[in-house]
């Protein structure tokens, strides 16, 4: 059987980079073929080459066997190839039936048949297998996997044939995500050809019969979706990297001895319930949930900014109750999501830096000194420990609020937030800092509500939401996709 | 480009910092000009002794107003502390308990007010506010509204003695100074009165003990204040249950002037001594040109008044 559409060693350039690097594909009629890969793996611009958005290419593409250049996506439209962007481009004021009829209302003269047209649209969506819906209302009164529904209709009546599917489900609840999977289905069993694009990998092997991995602009497999699972297709994804293994024997040889930091069932009302945690030195464990799922809390907590209402938390064994002065005290290093909070913008930077260490290093010769070398270790620009704070950028005044705890090297780290604000220079220099002093023992738990930045450091990644650890990962077998999916996922079954 | 922006800002910074200095100096020039008395030995002399129970007592405001703090009660403390230091030597307490016991209960009701502050959370306008009632309504009590010549003989010494020509009274405010100055400057607890005013939470983040810090220099301004009524009452020959109450505007503004941020974190004792210089200076310049008697206050108002638009403008441009 000859693939309905097919793509040879198709290449794309933009000025330097390289997004395509000569692509083989496929898809057959009556196949759902999903793609997937992390962001920047080039599925978006395959994406745009497929619906003849971009028309400037290397390489052959063949329709229903003929070799093709699409100019425009008007041209892709009349040759039965259609796009569902992720963002829809339908009209809620107008009926559902209109929405699937724009611009091709059936007239009886030159007035439109209104008749004609909602029966059409009431057959159109029976068969999509949506009967209910009434194709009088405007759009607009129905949610968002009916504004979907439409824009695939639209697709459908429009005579296409091979269908591309952008992110289709990120903005539907599960329930709709349940009935737009069924509805790919069933296009495909009526002889559409579907290109199906998503980050969400349990979607991807339910509802795809092949699925193709994108990495670093290049085809890494295309897999039956019978014969493989989500691990194997995350590991695809990222690839492997040689650094991600040495650390994750530092780190399994770590876990072989005592946890630094114990927490165990620790709940602060409205913030965290029924925490259990532990930190092993020299692990950087990351904690990803979304603003307002505690995991900030739950740091602030730990240095003794507030008291739990239960639990309990050790520091090598010994249960930790005080104030911030104690867990100074016991080896715990914290560093605020916020940048104003924790530093003195008005104040040197070797002020700044002193101030937890005042009891055996005070005077400012000693303290410049001190200052100095540890501005030093975290590369701030100007390296001058003299100035104020808040003369530097804001980069800088991050590595002077974690320059302060280079000063005694502590047993737990927890950095909330330690990048925020960053430009990715800034972001790989505090990163890499965190990771010498991983290296060097301390146990880091890094807090942040960016899958980027835990993703570029963590050994170990939980994910909380709503206050509690829903989900634990080792790092290199996670994408973003997915820790976006867990923090959020939790919240959606609550809601 | 950026460099060259930041020395400017910069040499702005401190021709601000420095704005009363050259206000002092102002006012010096222009007394010395239209006045022929200014300018005399003797008159600087009448200078620094009417403003050296300001500068005892300015000493404590200082280090709570670096906190970003307040005492309204210091001038009512001074008061009760120089009623209590009478009363005590009255009852035949043997010297020096009386002077003793005087600044322990100032120490004691600076605490009180400090702690609600600190730990309850009452803020400091309020708490000092309520415990110059409690201050003035024991120098009430103690004195049933009488005036009280029994003095300690170390307050006589101290309040109105002389050694080698100089007046004790300025030696003990200068040593106040001195001694308020080193802590703040050379201390652990003084860079944690700054850093506590300079950003509360911050402080807190970095393990200093900030609650403490607050509740201390709360201590810290009432017993200034108790040593200023102690010392105050030898100057005035008698200790009455209002001796000192006309103070506490002068002692507040007098740290204010010289530049003390009100929102805490800048300032210290050298400024400290510049305002009082300023007002000195000011309320003496003005008796020289004599000016309407009943015009003193208004342009001593005036003048404050503009020192506090100026401080709060300073803390404004540093914020941006």
């Amino acid at each position: 059987m000859e693939p309905l559409l097919r793509l040879t060693q198709v290449k794309k350039r933009f000025g330097g980079i390289e997004a395509l690097k000569g692509i083989d594909f496929e898809v057959f009629a009556g196949e759902v073929h999903a793609l997937v890969g992390e962001n920047g793996a080039g599925k978006s611009t395959m994406m745009k080459i497929l619906a003849g958005v971009i028309p400037d290419y290397e390489g052959e593409m063949a329709y229903r066997g003929r070799p093709l250049r699409l100019k425009n996506p008007k041209e892709a439209l009349d040759l039965g190839i259609a796009m569902i962007h992720q963002e829809l481009s339908v009209m809620p004021e107008l009926s559902v039936a209109e929405n699937i009829f724009l611009g091709r209302q059936p007239t009886r003269g030159r007035v439109v048949d209104w008749r004609r047209m909602f029966a059409e649209a009431r057959r159109i969506l029976e068969a999509l297998g949506y009967p209910h819906v009434e194709v009088e209302r405007p759009l607009g009164d129905y949610p968002l996997g009916v504004h979907q529904l439409a824009e695939i209709a639209r697709a459908v009546t429009s005579g296409a044939e091979l269908i591309i599917m952008d992110e289709p489900t990120s903005a539907l609840s599960p329930m709709e995500t349940e009935r737009l999977l069924e509805l790919v289905r069933r296009l495909a069993s009526q002889g559409k050809a579907i290109v199906y694009i998503s980050h969400f990998l349990e979607e991807v092997t339910a509802v795809a019969d092949r699925i193709t991995v994108l990495r670093d602009g290049r085809k890494v497999a295309t897999l039956r979706a019978g014969e493989t699972d989500k691990s194997e297709l995350v590991r695809l994804m990222l690839g492997k990297e040689a650094r991600f293994f040495e650390r994750a024997e530092l780190v399994a040889r770590a876990r072989e001895g005592r946890p630094v930091l114990e927490l165990s069932a620790l709940t602060r009302p409205r913030a965290f319930e029924g925490i259990d945690l532990a930190l092993y030195p020299g692990e950087i464990v990351g904690l990803y949930g979304l603003i307002g799922s505690g995991h900030f809390e739950l740091a602030e907590t730990v240095f003794g900014l507030a008291r739990p209402a239960a639990g309990q938390i050790r520091v090598a064994g010994k249960p930790l109750r005080g104030g911030p002065r104690q867990a100074i005290r016991e080896g715990i290093a914290y560093v605020p999501p916020s940048r104003r909070t924790g530093l003195f913008l008005e104040k040197p930077v070797y002020q700044n830096v002193s101030l937890p260490w005042l009891d055996r290093l005070f005077g400012p010769a000693r303290e410049l000194a001190a200052a100095r070398e540890v501005t030093q270790e975290v590369g701030l620009r100007p390296p001058d420990p003299a100035r104020n704070v808040g003369a530097f950028s804001g980069g800088n005044q991050q590595k002077v609020a974690i320059a302060r705890w280079l000063i005694e090297p502590p047993k737990v780290f927890l950095a909330s937030e330690p990048t925020r604000g960053m430009d990715v220079g800034a972001k790989d220099e505090v990163l890499s800092i965190l990771r010498r002093m991983a290296d060097a023992g301390t146990a880091v738990l890094l807090v942040s509500s960016e899958p980027e930045t835990i993703l570029a450091a963590a050994d170990r990644i939980l994910v909380m939401a709503k206050g509690r650890i829903v989900a634990e990962y080792t790092s290199g077998e996670v994408t973003k996709e997915m820790l976006v999916h867990a923090a959020a996922g939790e919240l959606r079954k609550s809601a | 480009m950026a460099e060259k922006r930041s020395r400017t800002s910069r040499l702005a910074e401190r021709a601000r910092e420095l704005a009363p200095v050259w206000t002092l100096l102002a006012l010096i020039v222009f007394f010395g000009v239209y006045s022929e008395s200014f300018f005399t030995l003797e008159n600087f002399g009448n200078i620094l002794n009417q403003v050296a129970l300001l500068a005892i007592m300015g000493t404590g405001i200082t280090f709570v107003l670096l906190t970003a703090q307040i005492d309204l009660s210091v001038s009512y403390m001074a008061t009760l502390a120089g009623v209590v230091a009478a009363y005590a030597t009255a009852g035949h307490l043997p010297q020096p308990w009386p002077i003793v016991v005087a600044l322990l209960v100032a120490s004691f009701l600076g605490w009180i007010s400090g702690a609600a502050t600190a730990y309850l959370g009452i803020p400091s306008f309020m708490s000092t506010l309520a415990m110059s009632l409690i201050a003035s309504g024991l120098s009430l009590y103690l004195t049933r509204g009488r005036i009280l010549f029994d003095l300690p003989p170390l307050s006589k010494t101290l309040g109105s003695g002389r050694i080698f020509g100089v007046k004790w009274l300025v030696i003990v405010a200068a040593l106040t100074l001195l001694v308020g100055h080193l802590v703040l400057r050379y201390t652990r607890f003084g860079r944690y009165v700054y850093m506590t005013g300079a950003n509360p939470k911050a402080a807190e983040l970095a393990g200093v003990n900030t609650r403490r810090v607050v509740a201390w220099v709360m201590v810290i301004a009432a017993f200034t204040a108790g040593l200023a009524g102690v010392v105050g009452i030898g100057r005035l020959g008698s200790a009455t249950p209002t001796a000192f109450d006309g103070m506490l505007i002068d002692a507040i503004g007098a740290v204010v002037l010289g530049g003390t941020s009100l929102f805490g974190g800048v300032g210290g004792i050298p400024q400290t001594v510049v305002g009082l210089l300023i007002l000195g200076v000011l309320r003496n310049g003005l008796d020289q040109v004599s000016v309407n008697i009943y015009a003193k206050t208004l342009i001593t108002g005036i003048i404050l008044f503009a020192a506090l638009v100026f401080n709060i403008l300073f803390a404004g441009k540093k914020e941006s």
